[in-house]
């Protein structure tokens, strides 16, 4: 056993630098289509870290009204931090409401002085874990008796929840028909390889080989064709990870995540499972069309 | 053997009712047109190919019910050359020959002397370091023949192998592969060089149109009537 493992894994390496024009082909390859990929991986991280980061900006805007004693509003606020759909409550007065309108319109300081007492209703500002649940949540403050009114913002809610949902769908096909061409490509790649040495797996065929010691040295080259080029695309990827990042915090003005340092590590793990995985598979593949009689 | 017939999924029938039996230690011709079968019959005793009907016995064993794994054992019995040698080129002799052995998992310290072994036996231990495009293609053929017996075959199966080969030249690889069958191994040659033939005068079994037409010993050629 070990000694076919020695002699897999010196076949493989043997062949690797025998036909190294082919080695190259392939290895370029993979190099390319592991960076598309992983260019496309972040691409869709950061869609989807800056649609996560959308959604939690839904908030639900409750006016109490003014005749609401502070209890009663402790008390709706206790049970709104008890709903699983809510992830943080505020309530802000009636002099706070008074500042953020004057902060926000200066121009407009006259008009609010002008009257005789401060006509801005106290809110609650309600965070919600999911934009979906927003009918829930508004529905539910309808009923309550400190609740004037709940700000109406169902239309834009929803059409946010479709764009985002049509957003996502489309990344997850980009992400499946990218990998599946990759895939294709690179498969093809190897298979050129193992063709271009069909008189050598003829003639182990001739001598009695069992399939083992045919297929693995192959199987074992595709590995280490994989893991090159994922060495290479990791590293490219290092270099280049500076001028993705800043070019994914100018694209992306809220991404909150830092794409350097959590997702680098991910995909990383990607690119290696997947150029092993694949250069695997394609000596598998490749090998077994001629295996097989 | 028996009653073999070998038809190709174009519909071409290669060969009809083949009843051929070839006793241990033989020297069998196989002539014949191209075309009449003669590599198919070669292709169905290394099991490259299983009959449509019929059956192909080795040593006892039904060739077409081996299970998968148990094919390259039979293949190890069996040496085989053809035409064009299928070296590699970027091994040496002694590599080219070392391979079969390597490939069936020999131990490595077993694969030098067993390639020495057969190289004396074809007369190549000067060239043992050369690679096929160093070498005439007597030679050539000679390398094949001793990768095609380091395995120690009971059957030695010569597709064409003078093919390629000037007449002075086949002439001395039809005298390797007689000294290999005075060993005691069983020789199948497949051949158009009718000067050969007749002047060895072995048994000559002929083929025409995947069926054999003639199968006599001491033979010619041609027929000698």
């Amino acid at each position: 056993m070990v000694a076919f493992i020695g002699f897999s894994l010196r076949r493989a390496w043997q062949g690797f630098w025998r036909n190294g024009l082919m080695s190259l082909a392939a290895t370029a390859t993979m190099v390319l289509m592991l960076v598309m990929l992983s260019g496309l991986i972040i691409l869709l991280t950061g869609l989807d870290a800056t649609l996560n980061y959308v959604q939690q900006e839904v908030q639900v805007v409750a006016y109490l009204k003014d005749s609401a004693t502070p209890q009663d509003v402790a008390s709706l606020e206790a049970s709104l931090q008890k709903m699983a759909q809510v992830t943080q409550v505020n309530f802000v007065s009636k002099d706070q409401a008074y500042r953020d309108f004057l902060a926000r319109h200066p121009d407009e300081a006259d008009v609010i002085n002008s009257l005789p007492t401060n006509p801005l209703p106290a809110s609650l500002q309600i965070n919600l874990r999911n934009a979906n649940d927003y009918l829930d949540v508004a529905s539910y403050l309808n009923n309550q008796s400190p609740i004037d009114r709940v700000l109406n913002i169902k239309e834009t809610v929803d059409q946010m929840v479709t764009v985002i949902g049509i957003l996502r769908a489309g990344g997850a096909v980009t992400l499946v028909i990218g990998g599946l061409i990759v895939l294709f490509i690179i498969v093809n790649t190897i298979r050129l390889a193992v063709v271009s040495r069909a008189d050598e797996i003829e003639i182990m065929r001739l001598v009695g080989a069992s399939d083992a010691f045919i297929r693995w040295p192959f199987i074992f080259e595709g590995a280490l064709v994989g893991l090159l080029g994922a060495a290479i695309t990791i590293g490219l990827l290092f270099i280049g990870q500076g001028p993705i990042t800043s070019f994914l915090s100018d694209y992306f003005k809220v991404l909150p995540v830092d794409a350097g340092a959590a997702v680098g590590r991910n995909i990383a793990l990607i690119v290696l499972g997947t150029g092993v995985g694949i250069g695997v598979l394609g000596s598998y593949l490749s090998v077994r069309s001629y295996l097989i009689r | 053997m028996q009653g073999v017939t070998k038809s190709y999924p174009n519909g071409r029938v290669a060969l009809r009712g083949i009843d051929l039996t070839v006793p241990e230690g033989d020297f069998v011709f196989l002539v014949g047109p191209s075309g009449a079968g003669k590599s198919t019959m070669i292709k169905l005793l290394i099991r490259d190919e299983l009959p449509t009907r019929g059956e192909v016995l080795l040593d006892g064993r039904d060739l077409g019910r081996l299970k998968r794994r148990e094919v390259p054992k039979i293949r190890r019995k069996i040496g085989v050359v053809f035409q064009d040698f299928k070296l590699l080129p970027n091994k040496t002799v002694r590599d080219n020959v070392g391979f079969a052995l390597e490939v069936t998992g020999a131990r490595r310290r077993d694969i030098d002397p067993a390639v020495d072994r057969v190289l004396r036996v074809v007369g190549l231990t000067g060239q043992a370091d050369q690679f096929p495009n160093q070498l005439s293609g007597g030679e050539q053929q000679r390398t094949a023949i001793a990768r095609a017996l380091v395995h120690n075959p009971r059957l030695f199966i010569a597709d064409e192998p003078t093919g390629n080969l000037d007449p002075l030249i086949s002439w001395e690889i039809i005298q390797l592969l007689l000294r290999i069958n005075e060993l005691g191994v069983t020789v199948l040659m497949a051949t158009h060089n009718a000067e050969v033939v007749t002047a060895v005068r072995k048994r000559v079994v002929a083929l025409e149109n995947g069926r054999i037409v003639r199968d006599e010993v001491d033979a010619a050629y041609h027929r000698e009537d």
